[in-house]
Order: structure tokens, then sequence, then C-alpha cells
């Protein structure tokens, strides 16, 4: 859509037309090319490689496009403070990953940016996958590939172990990478610019809360804890449950399934006492922690919808953990000869333990003997 | 001219902690453009690297951004499919770690060496 330059649109943020059809593009692949310009910079090089200097410059660009988005943004659709600081902080220790020469920091700069990672999950309120990323991500795989780092060293001597191995100092094609990627990330950043601009909002908090009518314990629990003024039969004003003594939630067909009655788009829950009298609750008297978690939601969502995904999941972890097995497995060649003496030395073992009477992990056979 | 989309505000949870109070706003955007500046330090990492862990490191980073990428979407949508799929990429993450620790460990244990070009033999 193109809007007449100033005054003809609404006004209200007269330098857009600008913005929409010049400044950003340009601002977009300046950006692009000083982060390509930063991150080659640090990657490593055989004699200098200044990640101070690169990561300012691919700062500077960050901070760019930042700039961009936000005037196309508009003053009213900023993302709050934190967002900065955590992509910032990301984004940053991302670049690290890449450039910095021992393996064993770059896992470490991995796992600052899992946290930034999860901070930024965080602001968009998905608080389940936030713990989930720092305990399976943080803690167990980086944990897995920090063993593999210090497994992996190669070099038969300390002084060996300290000095950079020549393919950690010396990045491949670092030219050409960094060209291939910010092309793609041009692509993309101006693709998201233009593209997508057609989509909406498509669904509201009323909607997210649908799966409240298949948790009927919760719901009759919050109902029953919260109270509610209204006058009884004699006009005296008392304070009451929402949930009155005798009553229980009704139920209602959905798409031929039976659920039970909180009918969230109509804002409507049915109750039925004892007698098999219904009554309604308007959506003003539902209590205020009558909502869908965030863990609830991922779970109900995950069971209901994606139950299949669960049982594929378990088989790839599955396969995955024999394959590990098989892999790294170690193969013990011996011929007959050392198998007998293998024998020989648990069985002396054996009998040496029984001789000094010990107890405990010495009087296992073999335990020490075979290394 | 609201070119970016708004995200409905929410005062619940930790947005509130956080500082953003009830007011706070986030744009799709801005989240789409750090998973895409994430997915690409990821890429130009496993192309440029030569060390096999790092560039695993390196998918592990990719898989990061689209982590994020699906929690942003999960999020404008206002639905939970999203959050869901990160469960199945911390999954595939696993899995892939597994899997690819067990190849370097063996890689290693034939030619003591983690760089990725002493295997240059077997381009076939």
């Amino acid at each position: 859509m193109v809007r007449p330059f100033p005054g003809g649109g609404r006004g209200d943020w007269p330098e857009a037309w600008l913005v929409e059809h010049f400044v950003s593009p340009i601002i977009l692949y300046i950006a692009c090319g000083l982060g390509a310009l930063g991150v080659l910079t640090a990657l490593p090089k055989p004699k200098f490689s200044p990640f101070v200097i690169g990561a300012i410059i691919g700062g500077a660009a960050f901070g760019l496009l930042m700039v961009a988005l936000g005037l196309k943004a508009g003053k009213d659709n900023l993302p709050n403070f934190h967002f900065y600081i955590f992509s910032a902080l990301a984004l940053g220790s991302a670049l690290r990953v890449i450039t910095h020469p021992r393996p064993i920091y770059s896992a470490l700069y991995f796992i600052l940016t899992i946290l930034a990672s999860a901070g930024l999950y965080l602001i968009l309120s998905a608080e389940f996958m936030t713990f989930a990323l720092v305990i399976v991500y943080a803690g167990a795989i980086l944990i897995t590939y920090l063993f593999v780092i210090m497994l992996a060293t190669e070099g038969p001597s300390e002084a060996a172990v300290e000095q950079l191995t020549e393919f950690d100092r010396q990045a491949r094609e670092p030219v050409m990478a960094t060209f291939a990627g910010f092309l793609l990330l041009a692509g993309l950043t101006s693709i998201l610019m233009t593209g997508t601009r057609s989509l909406t909002v498509n669904a509201s908090e009323v909607a997210n809360g649908r799966e409240l009518s298949v948790m009927g314990a919760k719901v009759e629990r919050i109902l029953r804890e919260a109270r509610v003024e209204r006058s009884d039969s004699s006009g005296v004003i008392i304070k009451d449950t929402v949930l009155r003594d005798g009553e229980s939630l009704a139920k209602m067909t959905v798409n031929g399934e039976e659920r039970w009655a909180v009918d969230v788009d109509k804002g409507v829950i049915t109750v039925v006492n004892a007698a098999g009298t219904k009554r309604e609750i308007p959506r003003d008297q539902w209590p205020a922690d009558l909502k869908l978690s965030n863990t609830e939601g991922v779970g109900m969502t995950l069971i209901e919808k994606h139950p299949l995904s669960i049982e594929i999941a378990g088989v790839i972890l599955l396969m995955a953990m024999l394959g590990a097995v098989v892999l790294a497995r170690k193969k013990v060649e011996m011929d007959e000869r050392a198998k007998l003496d293998a024998a020989a030395r648990e069985h002396s073992l054996e009998r040496a333990g029984d001789m000094l009477g010990l107890q405990g992990p010495f009087a296992q056979p073999g335990v020490g003997g075979d290394r | 001219v609201n070119t970016l989309m708004n995200f409905s505000t929410l005062a619940q949870g930790p947005m509130g902690a956080l500082g953003g109070g009830a007011m706070s706003t986030i744009t799709l955007y801005h989240y789409l453009v750090v998973a895409c500046i994430m997915f690409v330090i990821g890429l130009i990492g496993f192309l440029t690297r030569r060390n096999l862990i790092i560039m695993f490191l390196c998918t592990e980073l990719m898989f990061q951004a689209a982590g994020i990428a699906l929690i942003a979407f999960s999020r404008f949508h206002m639905n939970h499919h999203g959050e869901t799929f990160v469960i199945f990429v911390l999954t595939v993450a696993a899995a892939e770690a597994a899997l690819a620790l067990a190849l370097v460990v063996l890689l290693f244990r034939r030619k003591e060496t983690l760089d990725a070009s002493a295997w240059t033999e077997m381009k076939g």
C-alpha cells in the first residue's frame, strides 16, 4: 500500500512514508553489511582476530537494525527494555561461540546464549518452556558437550594441551561463509519487513481458555474458593461462594464430545444443583484466577493435539540412546592368551581378597585389577 | 501506520515482574529478526569452524533460533502449539547431541584429532 507523502495519511507519524519506502530497506542492508564485517573481523584468523572490534561493529549493526525496526513499528509498539538486553546478550554470546578459539569457552558462551534466550521466552510469557530450556539445554545437553570436549582433548602433555591447535586458530573460508550467511539474513529480514504485513492477530485471550472445559475439577475448585456478594431469598446481601453448596458443573456437548459446561466463547459457566436445576454464571462473576496457566496450556495442547508426536519423540530418544551406546562402545580386542591372563588375574585377586578378609568393594573380583 | 503487529498486552505472569507493566507491548518482527540473526550466526559458525564439536554446537545454535521463532509465533497467535513444538525441538536436539557426540568420540579415537578436514577422504 503506497501512501502519499506527507499529510495524505493520518498524519500522526509523518515520516512514515519516507521510512516505509526508502529508509528502512537501506538501513536493513547497511546493517547486514556491517554485521558481516563484524563477524568477519571477529572470526579466528592465524595472526590477529580482534573479537572486541568485531563485536563493536556487530553491535552497531544490531543497534541500527533495531532502530530501523523501531522506526517501522512506531513509538507505541516498541518491545520492552528487557528484550534489548536479552537479545543483545544472546547474539553477543552466540558470536563468541563461533569465534572463540577454545572449544570449552565456546560451550560456556553457548550456555550464556541459552540463558539469554530463556529470558526472551520469559518475556513472551512462555514460563514452562523457559524452565525446560534451562534444565534440559543448559543443564543436560551442554554438560554432555563439556564432557566430550574434555574427553577429546588432544596432546600428550599439559603444555601441548595449553597450545591452541591449528584448526581452532584458523577459520575455513570465512569470507565466503560470512557473505553467504548475511545474504541469507538480508533476504530473510527484507521479506519480514514487507511480506507478512497482512498477518493479523487471529485469536484472543478468550480462545486461550477453551481447554478449561475439560478441566472440571480445577474450575470447580476455583469456583468454590472464590466469594461473591449476592442477595439471598429474603433480600439480605450475603457473601457466598460462586459455586454454592450442592452445586456442580453441568455438562455440554461440543462437536459431539461431552465436556464440562465452561463456555469461554459465550462467557457462561452452567452449574446444576442436586435437584437438577441449572444456573448460569456470567463472565463478570468469574474469579480472576479462572484461567489457564502456561504449563497447563502446553500440557493440554501436547496431550490433546499432538499425542502421536509424543510417541514419536519417545521412539526418537530411544533410538538415539541405543545408537549412542552402540557407537561409543569401545571394543576390547583380546586373543585367547589375554583372556586367560585376565581370568587368572581376577582369580588371584579374589583369593587375595579372601585371605585378607576384605569386605566391600575390594572383595569384588576384578575391581581395579584390569586397568 | 501500524505496520508491525502488536501482541495483545498481557499483564499476567512474569511480564509484570520484569518491569514491563500492564502496557508493555511486544512486536513479532523484533523476535523474528533476533531469531534470524541467531540462525545466521550458527550457519556461519558451521561453515567456518573446523572443530567437529564446535560445528555441532553451531547446529544447536540454529535449533535455538528456531525455538525463539516458534515461541514468538506461539505468543502471537495466542495458542500453545508453538511452545509444544519447542518441546520436540528440545527432543531432537537431545537426540542429535547424543548421537553426534558419540560419533565425535568415535572419530576422535580413529585419528586423534577433532579437525573436520582430517576426514576429507570421505568426499568419495
